[in-house]
């Protein structure tokens, strides 16, 4: 069974991952609309405020998922879940920095075994390294039994 | 009724029903655009070679459906946080119903908080989540 604690201690809050990105205007259109958005904030260049929605955020990736020495806990990391916090709008066409970390790992035990949750906690900053966002990625691995 | 102010909102108030489209055509559109663009989101076929029922809807989509609902309710909000949980896939061309209930409300800070679902027909849920969004105080 994978100690929780040692992977904290040797994982948690140290950056992993990092890189530089613009988002381009048409995608952001094309995402929100077709998710049923109709703010001009989210599908108008001309408005003053244009800007990504909290979903296109989530497709936001520093380019690894984990750690490249993080160990294999034996089962295949499945989506759990995203979440976006946001702190200023993520505009198209200017430059961004994506740095990655892992936030948390906890894990959760049922009567089919335990399950092993890992946020992977990705941060947006801007040219002025104004912090933009949080994105949150719930990695879940289903952790391979003894034999 | 549409939300202007956080004195709009009554605790337990269930956001109208948002019904998004789930077409192939168009969670292909949004593959796409998020650089996600594959058999997986865009061909019932190909969906099934990788070992799924039929092409899926990306999770972060329903993300999108939830907030595109929110914004309707109140289209001066602004959603501060959104946390989202993708318990079981949601299929393509299959319609999905979007509901969402106040759990709070902060009058002096002007924020609400929101549980929201995205099930099936058969009242099956696909994604839960919750959301914070910010009201103008006045």
């Amino acid at each position: 069974m994978v100690d929780l604690e040692e992977l904290k201690g040797k994982f948690l809050n140290t950056e992993f991952a990092s890189r530089d990105l613009q988002l381009e205007a048409d995608n952001l259109i094309a995402a929100a609309t077709a998710s049923g958005e109709s703010r001009p904030e989210f599908v108008d260049t001309a408005h003053e405020s244009f800007q990504a929605t909290p979903a296109y955020l989530c497709s936001i990736s520093s380019g690894r998922h984990l750690p490249v020495d993080f160990p294999s806990l034996g089962g295949i990391p499945m989506d759990g879940g995203k979440a976006v916090e946001r702190f200023a709008p993520v505009k198209a066409g200017v430059p961004l920095t994506v740095k990655a970390h892992l936030h948390e790992i906890y894990d959760k035990k049922g009567r089919s075994g335990r399950m092993i949750f890992i946020v992977v906690r990705t941060e947006l900053f801007d040219a002025d390294n104004a912090h933009l966002a949080n994105i949150d990625s719930r990695l879940v691995v289903r952790e391979k039994p003894d034999s | 009724m549409s939300i202007t102010t956080i004195h709009d909102v009554e605790f337990g108030a269930e956001l109208p029903v948002f019904e998004p489209d789930t077409s192939l055509a168009n969670v292909g559109v949004f593959a796409r655009a998020v650089g996600w663009g594959g058999p997986r989101f865009e061909s019932h076929e190909g969906a099934r070679k990788e070992g799924f029922p039929g092409a899926l809807v990306p999770g972060i989509m329903g993300m999108g459906f939830l907030t595109s609902a929110i914004h309707q309710w109140a289209p001066v909000g602004q959603v501060e946080h959104v946390d989202t949980v993708f318990r079981a896939p949601m299929l393509a061309d299959t319609p999905a119903i979007i509901s969402a209930v106040v759990t709070d409300i902060d009058e002096d800070d002007g924020i609400v908080e929101l549980d929201m679902t995205v099930k099936n027909t058969k009242d099956e849920t696909r994604v839960f989540g919750t959301a914070r969004v910010k009201l103008p105080l006045s």
